[in-house]
Parts: structure tokens; sequence; C-alpha cells
């Protein structure tokens, strides 16, 4: 049911991975892989929300092992409600931690080499053979998945079936066809036609209780339960889920077709099935004589297996063990302490939660939203769990500079916020004879008197002032005085000179068509003029929305779709708390939404914002980040002020300091 | 009698004080100046996301490339070379915008600089290929005269994926000069476009009067065209390479040959 499993160093080196289905090995490799995306998007942004990153109907889930700087990532279908996910997780990093620690640390410690101080000798590492040290893993991993996937449907089974109980034993001998193909390939032959039709329904019966609600699978299932009367045959049927299982570790190798087929419970798959096994006949003498084949089989390797299995069940333990002591208090408080006075100490969540909530608090103050103040200061604990802070440092000072650093981060703009060399781009991007040039369209878009209009204006000056023609779209067709006051701007930017010249005439102007028409006709109709008259840029005012507002917003995203602006930017202004959350996710919403409804498929979003009033918030410049983190996207411009040179660009360290200042 | 042996001892406790303190200033010198020597002996791998250099350095490294993801870290190692004193000291920069400028921490003790670029995606990259290149080489341009300014190298990665056509059999050749016309094309447009504008100020800096628009595109040639050969931050290095899975061994030593070549060389 897994898709894909990898575990890999920080720093991007995999150190294992493996997938179980061709497509998702097919997507693995590429760029696009789930696991990429989740670093890029989620980690390295620092937005994790909750502790599930979905991406193309992928739902990953991750783990880190800090001190040793891993990632375990494990990715399967979205639609899918695995609850074992979680447990294989902290499974397998005590596992793999317990099993390769000495080659770990070497590994680690060969990928710091430098920064460290020590020189040579200990740094230099002439070759690691990745694939020679993790040889027997791929044994533990698939005793590992087994036991849990065993365990998660003996679970459902036992809830379901109440005082019918499963004997633990059975699925013991399962475990040792692990090398030999042949039997559990006949046994994926077994499933008869009614067993497939069972799983089918079963699948549909998921399906339909999407979203968590999980007893209603259940019940479908005990009904099924119900269907084979005999006692046997009930024990039959977990035997089947339990031996099914096995078949899904040759997915190193290209996977057979029965392989796929157990896994895949599509009706017409399941008819390719049973045309390729002709073997229904012998469906439950095949079983019988499977078992002793096994054991015949496999003697040599039972020793083996046997460790495997007991180091899986340690793991196991220890990780439930592991769940249990960390709720329960410290222990050891002594050792912490004289750890504490001698310098090197490993962070714990007890150690950081004072810190991280006391973080949280001075966010707050700092006008950070709530919800985002949270997240982050999640994702800074995450992140420092496990390490050590060396030396004088303390857990405060470590949070800080941790902190520091996933601000710089979420503040940092990953796409580029240089305005004049896309409009430059753009414009002199090479046409063809019959084309015409288009001009480079701005929307400005945002919530009632955030100052679209004002800042509109400072846009206009600034551009006008790198010697480009602008028109201006008045497209508030609402609200009274809206063109007016637009009307006195260019009039004014017109009257202002451009280098040395008396004025900037015919640089200038302003396209009206009066109030209460549809604002996505007249950004059209100013489009087609700009163009027509050799515009280079056309501004679009639109009016003011609350973001609730569905009709209001509908028009907009229409505007949107119609047009198809080259950047819309989102005005909201510094003042804002709380609501600049709900303000820009529902404004982006709207616009994906409403927009990729209307046949070009593709969704359009918000592409950068501007804060207004900067001039007013001093220190409490937490809007900044609240936006940045809803949306990714960056801050282009800042305003600061009643004047048209009153625009600023932001910059990132000074948000940083003036956040994190006392 | 009695003071004269408490007196010598006093003095020799000075003089041997004070021999102790040369030695030990002596050293501390001596291992400084060979700090300083061996610190100036770092190949930095930087360039976009997705474009290999953690397999780069994993085949310069563990002398194989393993399979990688995004990287979220920066890694850092060490190569020694046969016939070479100082191990030389690699890094490797995450090429995720938010992480990419890291690289400047050790610009300072940088021999070299390898920008990595998949040549296979470069020309529908390109923009955003020319951006990251282009603040890489305002950051050497912005290092101080009284220090040697690095090479930098270019790297045409994954020339393995170029399809070369019947004439030219030799695919890294090909990458590398479509690799360079292509950056070369895109830096002029970013030259052209920044020439003659006016940038917004930057917020709040108005008592260091930083520039906000950052230049490095300087050409000594004619009708100041962007050309890599005329570009006044130094030497540029063009190579192409290509790493392939650990599947194939043989072939892996192969491809990373010209850098290798050009590490034993010239650092």
């Amino acid at each position: 049911m897994l898709d894909h499993c990898s575990i890999s160093h920080q720093g991007g080196i995999v150190l294992w991975t493996r997938s179980f289905t061709p497509e998702a090995s097919h997507i693995a490799s590429s760029a696009a892989s789930p696991v990429n995306s989740l670093i890029r998007e989620a980690l390295i942004e620092s937005r994790t929300t909750g502790e599930k990153y979905e991406k193309d109907g992928f739902a990953v889930k991750w783990t880190f092992v800090n001190d040793l700087e891993l990632i375990f990532v494990v990715a399967y279908q979205r639609i899918l409600q695995l609850t074992y996910v979680e447990e294989l997780l902290t499974a397998l990093k005590a596992l793999f931690v317990k099993l390769y620690h000495p080659f770990l640390t070497t590994f680690v410690a060969s990928l710091h080499a430098g920064s460290s101080g020590k020189t040579s000798a200990a740094g230099i590492v002439t070759s690691l053979n990745f694939a020679s040290a993790f040889e027997g893993w791929d044994k533990y991993f698939d005793t590992l998945l087994k036991k849990l996937e065993d365990k998660a449907s003996q679970e459902r089974k036992s809830r379901l079936r109440g005082p019918v109980h499963m004997q633990p034993i059975v699925d013991s001998p399962p475990l040792s066809d692990d090398q030999s193909t042949e039997p559990s390939q006949s046994e994926d032959a077994t499933q008869d036609e009614q067993q497939i039709a069972r799983n089918v329904q079963a699948l549909k019966a998921r399906l339909r209780g999407r979203g968590g609600r999980r007893p209603n699978m259940r019940s479908f299932d005990s009904g099924n339960g119900r269907d084979s009367v005999t006692n046997s045959d009930s024990e039959v049927i977990p035997k089947r889920k339990t031996t099914k299982k096995p078949g899904r570790k040759w997915g190193d190798e290209a996977p057979t077709e029965a392989d796929m087929d157990s896994l895949n419970y599509s009706a017409e798959k399941s008819d390719v099935n049973n045309l390729k096994s002709p073997k229904d006949l012998q469906s439950l003498l095949d079983v019988t004589s499977l078992g002793s084949r096994t054991k015949d089989g496999l003697y040599e390797v039972k020793d083996w297996e046997f460790e495997i299995n007991n180091t899986v069940s340690a793991a196991l333990k220890t990780a439930e063990v592991e769940s249990i002591s960390t709720n329960s208090g410290s222990l050891g408080t002594l050792g912490s302490l004289f750890s504490r006075l001698t310098g090197s100490k490993v962070l714990t969540e007890q150690d950081l939660k004072p810190v991280l909530d006391e973080m949280k608090q001075h966010l707050m103050k700092k006008n950070v939203a709530r919800e985002i103040a949270d997240k982050v200061c999640e994702g800074v604990g995450e992140s420092l769990i496990g390490k050590k802070v060396g030396g004088f440092q303390t857990t405060n000072s470590a949070v800080r500079m941790a902190l520091s650093t996933s601000i710089t981060r979420i503040l940092t703009p990953k796409s580029s916020t240089d305005l004049l060399l896309s409009i430059r781009t753009k414009l002199s991007s090479p046409l063809t004879s019959t084309q015409q040039r288009i001009p480079f369209s701005m929307t400005f878009v945002g919530v009632n008197g955030v100052g679209k209009s004002t800042n509109l204006s400072k846009v206009c000056f600034w551009l006008i002032q790198n010697g480009l023609r602008v028109l201006i779209a008045a497209c508030d067709t609402f609200r009274s005085g809206a063109v007016e006051q637009l009307r006195v701007h260019v009039r004014n930017l017109s009257v202002l000179g451009v280098d040395g010249a008396a004025d900037s005439k015919g640089r200038v102007e302003l396209f009206e068509r009066g109030y209460g028409k549809d604002a996505a006709g007249i950004a059209k109709e100013a489009i087609s003029y700009a163009r027509d008259n050799d515009f280079d840029v056309v501004l679009i005012d639109t009016a003011g929305r609350m973001q609730d507002n569905e009709p209001l917003m509908r028009a907009l995203a229409k505007l949107v779709t119609v047009n198809n602006p080259d950047k819309i930017i989102f005005v909201g202004e510094a003042l804002v708390g709380n609501e600049a959350v709900d303000q820009l996710k529902k404004f982006d919403r709207a616009l994906r939404d409403f927009s990729s409804g209307n046949g070009t498929g593709k969704e359009r979003g918000i592409d950068g914002m501007l804060v207004t009033k900067w001039d007013t918030v001093d220190d409490k410049v937490g809007a900044a980040l609240s936006m940045t983190y809803v949306t990714g996207q960056p801050i282009i411009f800042v305003g600061c002020g009643q004047t048209y040179t009153d625009l600023r660009q932001l910059r990132v360290s000074n948000v940083v300091q003036a956040i994190l200042s006392d | 009698m009695n003071s004269s042996p408490v007196l010598m001892s006093s003095r020799t406790l000075i003089l041997a004080s004070l021999f102790v303190a040369v030695i030990a200033i002596a050293i501390f010198i001596f291992i400084s100046r060979r700090k300083s020597q061996s610190k100036r002996n770092l190949l930095l791998l930087i360039g976009p996301s997705d474009s290999g250099k953690t397999s780069i350095f994993s085949s310069l490294v563990y002398g194989h490339a393993v399979p990688t993801n995004t990287s979220m870290q920066v890694n850092s190692s060490f190569l020694n070379i046969q016939g070479k004193r100082d191990p030389i000291q690699i890094v490797d920069i995450p090429g995720h915008p938010r992480l990419r400028d890291q690289f400047k921490d050790s610009l300072s003790s940088a021999k070299a600089l390898a920008f990595v670029v998949d040549a296979h995606t470069a020309s529908r990259n390109a923009a955003v290929v020319a951006e990251h290149l282009h603040s890489v080489l305002d950051a050497i341009m912005a290092i101080p005269p009284s220090q040697p300014l690095p090479t930098l190298i270019i790297i045409a990665h994954k020339c393995d994926l170029i399809k070369a056509s019947s004439l030219s059999a030799d695919t890294s050749a090909l990458a590398v000069t479509r690799v360079q016309t292509i950056l070369e094309r895109e830096l002029e447009r970013r030259r052209s476009s920044q020439s003659g504008g006016m940038g917004v100020e930057a917020l709040g800096d108005d008592s260091n009067n930083e520039k906000s628009n950052i230049g490095g595109l300087d050409c000594s040639g004619p009708g100041g065209m962007f050309k890599f050969e005329n570009w006044e931050g130094g030497e540029v290095v063009f190579l192409g390479t290509s790493v392939q899975g650990s599947q194939s061994e043989k072939s892996v030593k192969g491809s990373t040959a010209p850098l290798m070549d050009w590490i034993e060389e010239n650092m």
C-alpha cells in the first residue's frame, strides 16, 4: 500500500530508497518526486502544515533524526488511510539508527569536514560504499513493514469481529517465504473471483468512506466476514490477507504482474489476473501444500530470519517505549544537570517547550498572526530536538538563532522580485510579424481601504521614472470617487518631470468607462487600447472587496481569467494581525478556484504582495512574516508614506531584526 | 647566599616563561599561516536546484555517484589528490533560492567556484539560472581587491542527456557552447535592462546608501555586450561533465574527469 519509502541525509544524499510500484519509481527518479517537493516546498520553506504533506495524489509523512541529520520519508496514495505509517516511521528510525550507527556517524562526519576545525585525516573518506553498507537492510525493512501491516490488519479485524480471536502465530510461517518466489506467486493466483470482488467492494467502501469515516468501512468489512459463514472460512480470509502481503517484497526488482495485481484492486485488472492464472481450481489445495514447501526450502535461512525478526520486534518495542517515555516526564535529572554544567547537551522537547512558548508570545507581540507563530515555532522545535548544544550556548540562544534563520528563510523571495526586468523581458521578447506587442499588465487586488489606488500611483510614478509609458485602467466601478481619485493622480504624475523634461505628458494616461460597468470588460478594453497606442504597462485598479464575499470574488476571478495579467499583486496593510492570514488565503483560494474552472485549466494565484502603511507600525512588522508564510510569494514593495516616492523594497535582514528585537 | 638562588631561579623563570611565550607565538603564527594557506584551497559547488551539485560532490568525494534528493543543508568534505600536500575542501551549497546565499559565507576562502548548470534544461530555465549566476558574479565582483579573485568554472552538467547531432560527436563540447550562449544572452538582457534603470530604494538604509540593484556584469569588451571572456571579474572556465547512476561504474570515472583534471592542475 505504500508507494515509496526513502532514507536520506539532509545534505541530499539518498542512503536507501525503494518504490513499490513502477509509477512511483518512475516519479521518484525524476525531479518532481514527492520527496523532492516535500523538501522544497514544505521543509526548506518551513511551511510544514501538520505532519502530513500532500502532493499530486500522494500523501507524504516524514520524520527527522536531528543528530545524524537524516530524514525518513514515506509516501503513499492519498486516498488510503494507513494507520501504521507513523509507527513505521518511528520503528524505521530506531532500527536504522541502531543498526548502522557507526557507519552513519562516519558518513555524517565526512560531510562536515572542514567546518568543525579538525582538518585532514578525520575528514577524508576515500570511499564509502553505500551499497554494501546497507546490504542487509532490505530484509529488515521487509520484516518490519510486514509486521506492521499484519498488525494493522489484525487490529482492524479484531475490532470488527470482537471475540473471534486471531492467533498471532499465523503470521510467522509466511514470513519465511520471503526468498522463494514460487509459492507466493501461486498464492496470489489463489485469489479467486470472490475474493477479488470482495476487495473491489472494500475499496469502493473505503473510497466512499474517505475523510476519516473509518467506522463505515469497518462495518462493511464485517459484513463480508459474516458472508463467509463457517469458522474455517473466516480463518482462511485473514490468512490470505496476511500471505498476500509478502508479494510486495520484490519491489526493488521489476515487480511481477501478480505483484501488481495484488496491489491493484480495480476491476479490470483483476480480470487480467484471472486470465493469466488458470490455476483457480487448485486454490485450496495449493494453500495447504504451500506451507510444507516453504518450510522445506528455507531451513538454512531460518536463523538469519529469526535474528532479523527479533531485532525488528525489539525496535518496535523501543519505539513504543520511546513514545511513552517522552510523555512521562524527564528521568535522570542529575545527569542532565551534570551535562548542563559541562557544556554540551542534547536538546529535548522538555527543554525547548518553555523557550518556544516564550518565542511564540514574542512573535505574537510583534503582530505575527497566531497561527503562523505556532507553525514557525513548531518548525523550529522540530529542527532542534536531538541537536547538541555545545559550549556556552544556552537553549535560549540556540532557539533564537534557529528562529532567525527560519524567519530569514521564509522571507527570502524564491522568485525574482525584479519587476523592471520582467517588464523589459516581456517587451523585448521576439514577436512574429503578425503579432502585436502586448503590454505588461498588473492587477492590484485587496480588501477595502488598504491603499490600492494610492500605491498603484506610486508604482506608476516609479515606472514612469524608468522611462515606461503607463496606462491606468480604472476598474473600480463601485466606490464613488474612485475614478476621480485616479484622475487626480494621473494629472499630478503627468506634471512631474522625467529625465530633465519639464513634464511627462503622454507618458501616463487614464482609461475610464465610468461607474457600474463590468470591470473585466473595462480591463480588456484598456489592454487593447494600450496595445494599439503603444503603452508599455497597464496598471489595473480593482474595487476593494471583503474576502468572504463570494459574488465579488467571482467577479475578480473573472477579471483575472479574461485578461490574464502578468502579475496579480495583493495589497495588504501592515496593521493587520490575525486577519492577514484569512485575507490572503481566501483571495488566493478564490482566484485559484474560480479561475481554474473556466476551461483554461491553469490555476492562477497571487504573484506578489505590496504591504502598505509600513510607516505606521514601527517594529511590529509581523504582518510581513504572516503574509509571506501564507502564500510563499515575495513582498515586492512596501508603501511607507504619503508621497509618490515613498515606495521601498523590503530588506529581509531589517525585518528579521525588527521581529526579533525586544 | 640564600637569596641568590631564589633570584637566579626567578630570573630563569622569567626567561623560561619568555621563551615559552615566544615558542607559543611562533607555533600560533605557523599554524595560522598554514591554515590560511589551506584555507584558500576550497572548491564551491553552486548552481540552481536539480542541476547535479550533490552528485558531482559525491562522485568527487566518494568516487561514485549516489542517488540524491534536494539538499537542505551544506555538504562539505575533503578530497585528497595524489602528489598534493593539502587535501582540497569541497563544499556543496543547496540550490534552493532560499538557501543558496549561503555560498557567501565561504566565498572568501574559495579558490574556485563551480557553477553547475543542467545543460539539458538550460534553455528552459534560462532566466532563473541567469538570475542565480548574476548574484554569483555580483558577489565575486564585491570581493575586496586585496584578495585574489576565485576562478569561476561553469560546468555544463548532464551532458549525456544532450543528443549529439551527427556532425559533432562530442556532446560535452556541444553542451558547453550551448550553455555559454544561453547564459551570455540572458545576462546581456539583464545588463541592458539594468543600465539606465532606476531601482527602488531598499527599506531603511538612508544612511549607508547601498545599491539595491546588483551589478557585477561589467564588461571591457567592445560595445559593452556581455561576454564571459571580457568579464572583469576574472577568469571563467567552461567544462562539460556528466554523472551516471551507480549501475555503470566505469563511465562515472570518465565523466567528471574534466573537473578532476582541472582541480589537479590548478588547485
